[in-house]
């Protein structure tokens, strides 16, 4: 945009002294808009109490019924008087029963929860629509109650599984049978704590809150829950996004040690110029960590969508003489609602996340498209930008797949206008992005502008379809409209209305290839307290804000995703991309680390924030490519592509201050660099999408931590530098200026070969490797076979056609495999069958192509395609040609470059022209 | 895939027969490959370009990369790096990445890209080709009518420039002259007033004693509570009396330190108290003009304090605008103050709350929107802030104060020399004016001018008696009035010949050709700004009342294809704006369009015949005749 001076005389003046003070009050993140745990009463009770200070409870009345466990929870007897001055309630109010009830699911879930009787003055939020819905159809029928010792009941959770209600104090533990070693423990630290409804006192100070000016009116008073969960044979414990660290494991936050750390804090806010780390809440929230630790792997989620603050004690919190092995403790304290919490007991992390995708759903299936690059900027300005944007990457040859429309595109921040002046012929525009096989993205918005002319304001408030303030009334806040409202999506009648608004008729100048992006939906709200909404505001049922928070981004996105699906006739699937997200976002599109900085450190933290979020199920995350606040230099740029291309979600993204940062305008070296990085992206698309499908069937990750991969090798169990995509690459990033050397630990097992040389190196050690610009280290696993397609193209549609390359790393016994997922990566038709999934097996010196479609399923999908060369890396010389089954065919083996790049040498054993289809059975016999 | 393949190159092939008979039949071997690089593919090994590696003619375009480098599949999408030569007859030949072949999309007019069948490409090239030549022809036709107005302006700048050549010689001369003479006539001045001097304190003794005589008087009759009163209370003669008395002095004192002297009577007369305030005013004036312009002076001081005025102004709210906070440390400290205020945002309206949060992302103006009310409610307050400031002395004056001291200054102003002395990045069309205001001085500028003046200066000289006492008023007024007259001619001439100076130091292209730029300014308007460029002087964007600048001359660059600004306005939270001027061959002189692809860098393109260059036709024509040649600028 021009950027006018000012506009009247009187402003010549006003203008300069309101910029600058803008600009100190834009300098830098402002800690005092936000709560810390002392600001916060619930979290400052909770935090102050010591264990075992809590007065304890004991279950009564243990029994099963409907084949869950059922009991209540009575003050332990003979009441004890409360020890804890600052519990003023535990005094005055005497405590009604909660009501206990344990369920058990298939693969080793057990379910726990905790609420008030039918007493209570008001029902307690329960968060609907996260859990599948065909998880009671998973509940294993428990028949049986044993008892292990005197006061305490056992039952069964899974093979080699159980766990032990402990009657009084109550205390919940899970572990392994025969040994009795224990995996995850509640309330073993009598820290449980469950603030009940009751009514108003005339003198109770805690009833309202004021913070910054905003007075939180709690009509229903303290309500908060706390207590503690152990995870035992744990090293580390990870998850809980939304963080901004440049550490994977979470690090204490209480204990010996530890000073001044806030609790890390779970609170979907809008963070202006976040820290890179920091245990400050951010845009998303999802309550869920795992532990590892050499013998165990375990994971606990808890379902509640208020205000949550998290401490990880460290080792001697509660006895520094004699500090905890192999156990986390931590505290876990919500704001409201009741205890619906899962505990997970794998036997490896993998099956902790199976376990956690099981009840909240796995990533959904993305287009093929929308695994390629992404191009965004806050704003590309008009068409002929567009135009011009998009014929840049043509002239330097930079593929790339979506153009993205960020809030300036819309009339006023009306969303799903046009602004007619810069955006005349919007169908059109599309029209010549998709005439290259490309697709659009706009943003919209859940607040809307309070613009009686403006149709969805129009119906929305007529209808009621708004979130209320503590008066009734349609809640009014500002945001990038000015004056807004924000559709409360908790109703689901209010999420199909808009859903309707998806349609090609309704949104008027969209077509098929726009998809969709939901931004400030923590939500923002830039004038309410910690910019977002007033937790007293009023959701449809009578919720509070405060009981929903977290899940209001969620409910928005879940509308908008359902919109496109609705507007595809559920045949196209959708992409929405959402900057608020909570446990089963996963299911309804990818996510961003929302607004970072162009500086080294938040490169360094988007590593560990997208392995944590691929930890917790949001596996299609990514980071702003290049930072979005500052400008990057240009080494820092090429650095965010190179590692940026290996994120589940590669978009590059930059705030409107910024100077412009397409990869062509910082010389030709960078944009040969920059071009280099996007395209090793582009030859592994077959890769991500092989990955992207593992994720949607059984919740692993794309990217992912090191552990996983290996996790009996502890030296990975807290590096958060370094990342496997799939089985079988590791990627290294480079977060330092100049950086002319990097130590890089390759896992213990097998050797890994460089993937820009072909090079081998052993596992288990740490190598200094020397550092070129041109990329950062990557490694191909030993033992595996990595598809790809070597010929770029304007973008990922035009590639569908393209022949395949396959490298095979051999392990020390010359074998390797690997797997290959096609479809039409556009529709549903995959659920049909139609599809193709092979295993390529290298042993013997013989490549096979074994067919893993599942025959039963039926359905097939046709593809031309062939693999036109593959890459033997670790064979010993000596190989003459190939001989391919069926039909008795020869390939010619030679040296050939590992890569299509200029100035690779032709060192690579190459079997060429193979020209096998991907969708047969065969074998290919190297001689 | 292979068969597959040759199946449709040989289907393409036909379609291409077929479309265009005049279209050869590019087989395997030559497929992509540009006709001066066949030869490189003649024999039946071949070398990589890169030299990495050999390969055999069947390898050539077998749709399997050997080279990385593309040297073996220059006709297919194998290699990456590989390019793609189609012949697209009837038009230009294009050279495309080897990633466009069989994409699906028409690339090549010819089509020739797209062979495998997949989609069919029309023969679009004679169709192109002829929109293009017809393109071609306008823009010949243009550059040859550009080159014949070229000519006639190159002429003009030569005409132009020897006559600011000529004029600056002679008024060097004049100066030299001058020069001479007003230090005659000063010499003359300083006697007389020495002579006046002696007078005067004489007189002032006189009155002294008169005064303690009176004021004794006075004493024995006033209560002491009236004293207080007594310069109101005095009669109005006294007043006047004594006002002459110090006005003389202080006129005289600064006449002799600034050389300058308003008054123009020959009797020191009642409007001596005007001009009281105007000299006192001259005071700083002088002062501030020196420090700001060491080249200015004389009567022009005025003037220079007018603009320095409104510069500082200038200078100060685009400081404000721009600076981040430490670099004025007035200005980040009240800010900081205003910072902490803003902190403590309870005081706040939701409304403002909402904004001051936005705009943090926005950059914007937290007061800016709908809410007139609340605008002006929050313009007010910080105008009043602002003028705090101004009282504590950043800003050197307020504005109402400064218009009161203007007009009065006008009044007493030579009219004709008006607003013309600016400095050259103060001013972007003023030389007309000046060419008028010399006109007496310059274009009637005979030896014959000069003989008179010399004349009528000796006259002067040589009739006024030194020895008569008291000084005759008469004539001392007349020599005061001849000095300040011929002082002021010389700096008048003086500042021209400064202005030419500074003129024709500048780089006007190898033949002057952008020398009528020097006076001219450009202006396009595109919604709500109009943009101006004034050539080897500044570029700005005006919006209302308000304007930006988005650089000052800088110089010009790729061989005088474009003119650069640089420096301009700072953009908060970015850079310095500028503006790079891309000038293209066109008939008149225009400003066809202005943008702002990254932030706070503009780009303007500026149609000119200066840019309509003869060699540049020979290559067009070449291009017209068919020639395949790098098709640039079409």
């Amino acid at each position: 945009m021009p950027s006018p001076a000012s506009r009247s005389p009187p402003l010549l003046l006003l203008v300069p002294f309101l910029l600058l003070l803008l600009f100190s009050a834009a300098s830098a993140w402002k800690k005092d808009e936000f709560r810390n745990c002392n600001q916060t009463p619930f979290c400052k009770r909770a935090r102050g109490r010591k264990a075992h200070s809590v007065p304890s409870l004991s279950t009564a009345d243990i029994s099963i019924s409907d084949g869950a466990v059922v009991a209540r929870l009575l003050p332990s007897q003979p009441l004890r008087q409360a020890t804890d001055g600052d519990d003023p309630e535990s005094d005055t109010v005497p405590p009604r029963p909660l009501l206990l009830r344990i369920s058990v699911y298939q693969g080793g879930v057990l379910r726990l929860h905790i609420d008030e009787d039918a007493s209570a003055p008001r029902r307690r939020f329960q968060v609907p629509d996260v859990l599948l819905p065909d998880l009671d159809d998973r509940r294993l029928w428990l028949s049986r109650l044993s008892s292990p010792a005197a006061g305490s009941s056992s039952f069964y959770l899974a093979e080699g599984f159980e766990a032990v209600l402990v009657h009084d104090p109550f205390q919940i533990q899970v572990r392994r049978k025969g040994s009795g070693e224990p995996v995850l423990s509640f309330n073993s630290h009598g820290l449980f704590d469950f603030e009940q409804l009751r009514a108003k006192k005339n003198d109770d100070e805690d009833w309202e809150e004021r913070f910054r000016g905003h007075t939180d009116t709690r009509p229903h008073g303290p309500q908060s829950i706390s207590f503690d969960i152990s995870f035992h044979g744990a090293d580390f414990v990870y998850g809980i996004p939304e963080h901004a660290s440049t550490s994977l494991a979470l690090r204490p936050t209480s204990g010996p040690g530890v000073e001044f750390s806030e609790p890390y804090r779970l609170f979907n806010l809008d963070v202006f110029e976040y820290l890179d780390d920091s245990p400050f809440g951010l845009y998303g929230s999802i309550p869920f960590m795992l532990s590892h630790g050499a013998r165990s792997s375990s994971g606990f989620f808890w379902l509640n969508a208020a205000e949550m603050q998290i401490d990880v004690l460290g080792p001697g919190w509660d006895d520094p003489a004699a500090p905890a092995k192999d156990r986390i403790d931590t505290v876990w304290m919500s704001e409201a609602g009741v205890v619906d919490a899962f505990f997970f007991v794998g036997h490896e992390p993998k099956d902790v996340l199976r376990q956690y995708t099981g009840i909240t759903g796995t990533p959904a299936m993305p287009q093929e498209f929308a695994v390629a690059y992404h191009q965004c900027r806050w704003n590309y300005r008009d068409e002929e930008d567009v135009a011009a944007v998009d014929a840049g990457f043509d002239e330097h040859d930079i593929p790339y797949d979506v153009l993205w429309l960020d809030i300036e595109h819309t009339d006023g921040k009306r969303y799903f206008t046009w602004d007619r002046v810069l955006f005349p012929n919007p169908q059109e525009m599309q029209g010549k992005l998709a005439a290259k096989g490309r697709h659009m993205v706009t943003i919209v918005d859940p607040h809307i502008k309070r613009d009686d002319s403006f149709y969805i304001h129009k119906e929305a408030s007529e209808r009621g379809y708004y979130v209320k303030d503590a008066s009734g009334k349609d809640f009014d806040g500002w945001c990038w409209p000015g004056s807004s409202s924000y559709l409360d999506v908790l109703n689901p009648e209010i999420r199909e209305w808009w859903a309707e608004k998806f349609s090609f008729e309704n949104y008027v100048g969209s077509t098929p290839s726009l998809y969709i992006w939901n931004d400030m939906n923590e939500p923002s709200v830039f004038n309410g307290p910690e910019i977002s909404m007033p937790r007293d505001a009023i959701h449809f049922g009578d919720v509070e804000h405060r009981e929903l928070h977290n899940a209001y981004g969620y409910y928005f996105h879940m509308a908008t995703s359902n919109g496109l699906l609705k507007r595809g006739n559920g045949k196209d699937r959708p992409f929405v991309l959402s900057r608020a997200f909570f446990a089963g976002s996963q299911r309804y599109g990818a996510v961003w680390t929302g607004d970072n900085t162009a500086d080294w450190d938040h490169l360094r933290a988007s590593v560990p924030m997208i392995l944590t979020l691929g930890l917790t199920g949001m596996t299609f995350s990514g980071a702003d490519v290049g930072g979005f606040f500052g400008n990057p230099e240009p080494e820092l740029l090429v650095r965010w592509y190179q590692l940026g291309a290996y994120y589940p979600f590669f978009r590059a993204h930059a705030h409107q201050d910024t100077k412009r940062r397409e990869p062509w305008l910082f010389g030709e070296r960078n944009t040969a660099l920059i071009r280099e990085a996007v395209h090793v992206r582009y030859s592994l698309l077959p890769y991500y999408y092989t990955l992207f499908r593992e994720a949607s069937v059984s919740g692993i990750p794309v990217m992912r931590p090191l552990w996983l991969e290996f996790p009996a090798d502890k030296e990975t169990y807290n590096n958060g530098e370094a990342f496997m995509v799939g089985p079988s690459l590791l990627v290294q990033g480079i977060y330092e200026e100049r950086q002319k050397s990097v130590s890089v630990y390759l896992p213990a097992g097998q050797s890994w070969y460089n993937l820009r040389n072909g090079v081998s190196y052993a596992g288990g050690v740490s190598h200094k490797l020397e550092v070129s610009e041109d990329s950062i280290p990557t490694f191909q696993r030993a033992g595996t076979i990595i598809p790809r397609k070597d010929r770029f193209r304007r973008s990922s549609t035009q590639m569908v056609n393209d022949p395949y390359t396959l490298v095979i790393a051999l392990n020390g016994s010359f074998a390797a495999e690997g797997e290959l997922y096609v479809d039409d990566g556009k529709t549903y038709d995959f659920e049909q069958g139609a599809y193709i999934h092979r295993r390529f097996i290298f042993a013997d010196l013989k490549l096979t192509s074994v067919n893993i479609h599942p025959a039963n399923l039926g359905g097939k999908f046709p593809s031309d395609c062939v693999i036109e060369r593959i890459v033997l890396l670790g064979l010993p010389s000596g190989a003459k040609k190939a001989v391919i089954e069926p039909g008795n065919r020869e390939a010619n083996v030679e040296l050939g470059p590992l890569t299509l790049r200029g100035g690779s040498s032709p060192d690579a054993i190459t079997v060429r022209k193979p020209n096998v289809h991907i969708a047969d059975d065969w074998t290919l016999r190297i001689l | 895939m292979g068969a597959c393949l040759r199946i449709s190159l040989t289907i393409s092939c036909l379609l291409l027969i077929w479309i265009s008979a005049s279209a050869s039949i590019p087989s395997r071997e030559s497929l992509g490959i540009a006709p001066q690089d066949l030869s490189y593919y003649k024999s039946d090994v071949i070398k990589c370009k890169d030299g990495s590696k050999k390969f055999t003619k069947e390898q050539l375009n077998d749709e399997f990369c050997d080279c990385p480098d593309g040297t073996d599949e220059p006709g297919t999408s194998a290699c990456p790096q590989g390019k793609f030569y189609c012949p697209n007859v009837g038009h230009i030949p294009l050279t495309t990445f080897s990633s466009r072949v069989n994409d699906g999309i028409c690339d090549c007019c010819d089509g020739s890209d797209e062979y495998n069948g997949n989609v069919s490409c029309p023969n679009t090239c004679w169709e192109a080709g002829k929109v293009a030549r017809e393109k071609l022809q306008k823009k010949i036709a243009t550059f040859q009518n550009g080159v014949t107005i070229r000519k006639q302006e190159v002429e003009k700048a030569k005409q132009a420039f020897a006559k600011d050549e000529a004029e600056l010689s002679k008024l060097r001369s004049e100066e030299k002259i001058l020069k001479e003479l007003v230090q005659k006539l000063k010499e003359q001045k300083e006697r007389i007033e020495k002579a006046e001097e002696e007078e005067r304190k004489k007189r002032e003794e006189e009155e002294r004693r008169l005064k303690e005589a009176e004021r004794k008087a006075n004493e024995s009759k006033n209560a002491p509570e009236e004293s207080s009163h007594d310069i109101t209370d005095q009669a109005p003669e006294k007043l006047s009396e004594l006002h002459n008395q110090d006005a003389m002095e202080d006129h005289h004192d600064s006449a002799v330190e600034d050389k300058n002297d308003y008054t123009t009577g020959t009797e020191i007369s009642d409007n001596q108290v005007v001009g009281k305030v105007a000299n006192d005013h001259d005071d700083t004036i002088a002062k501030s003009g020196h420090e700001a312009d060491g080249r200015s002076d004389g009567s022009s001081f005025s003037h220079v304090e007018k603009q320095h005025v409104v510069e500082a102004q200038d200078n100060a709210v685009s400081k404000a605008n721009t600076d981040y906070p430490g670099t004025e440390e007035e200005l980040s400290s009240h800010v900081a103050e205003q910072g902490q205020v803003s902190d403590s945002t309870e005081g706040l309206s939701r409304e403002e709350l909402g904004r001051l949060v936005a705009s943090r992302w926005t950059r914007e103006n937290a007061a800016e929107g709908n809410d007139e009310v609340n605008m002006a409610k929050e313009g007010l307050e910080h105008d009043e802030d602002i003028r705090e400031e101004n009282h504590d002395g950043y800003i050197s004056d307020s504005d109402e104060d400064h218009k009161f001291e203007d007009d009065d200054l006008e009044d007493d102003q030579d009219a004709e020399f008006g607003e013309d002395h600016e400095e050259p990045t103060g001013a972007y069309s003023s030389d007309e004016d000046d060419k008028t205001d010399y006109s007496d001085l310059t274009v009637s500028g005979s030896s014959s001018w000069l003989d008179k003046i010399q004349q009528t200066v000796n006259n002067v000289l040589q009739a006024f008696n030194f020895f008569r006492r008291p000084v005759n008023i008469s004539e001392a007024a007349t020599v005061r009035k001849e000095y300040d007259d011929f002082s002021s001619e010389l700096s008048k001439i003086q500042s021209r010949i400064s202005r030419l100076n500074e003129k024709l130091k500048y780089d006007f292209g190898k033949d002057r050709e952008f020398y009528s730029f020097y006076d001219r300014c450009f202006e396009s308007k595109q919604n709500k700004y109009t943009y101006k460029v004034c050539p080897f002087k500044k570029a700005s964007q005006v919006e209302g009342h308000s304007s930006t600048q988005l650089g000052h001359w800088d110089k010009f660059d790729e061989s005088y294809r474009v003119m650069l600004f640089s420096n301009g306005d700072r953009c908060w939270n970015g850079p310095d704006r500028s503006l790079k001027v891309r000038l293209r061959c066109g008939l008149k002189n225009e400003l066809v369009d202005i943008d702002e692809p990254s932030r706070c860098e503009y780009v303007a393109i500026l149609s000119t015949p200066a840019l309509c260059l003869e060699e540049k036709i020979k290559k067009l024509e070449d291009m017209n005749t068919g020639q395949p040649s790098a098709h640039d600028e079409l």
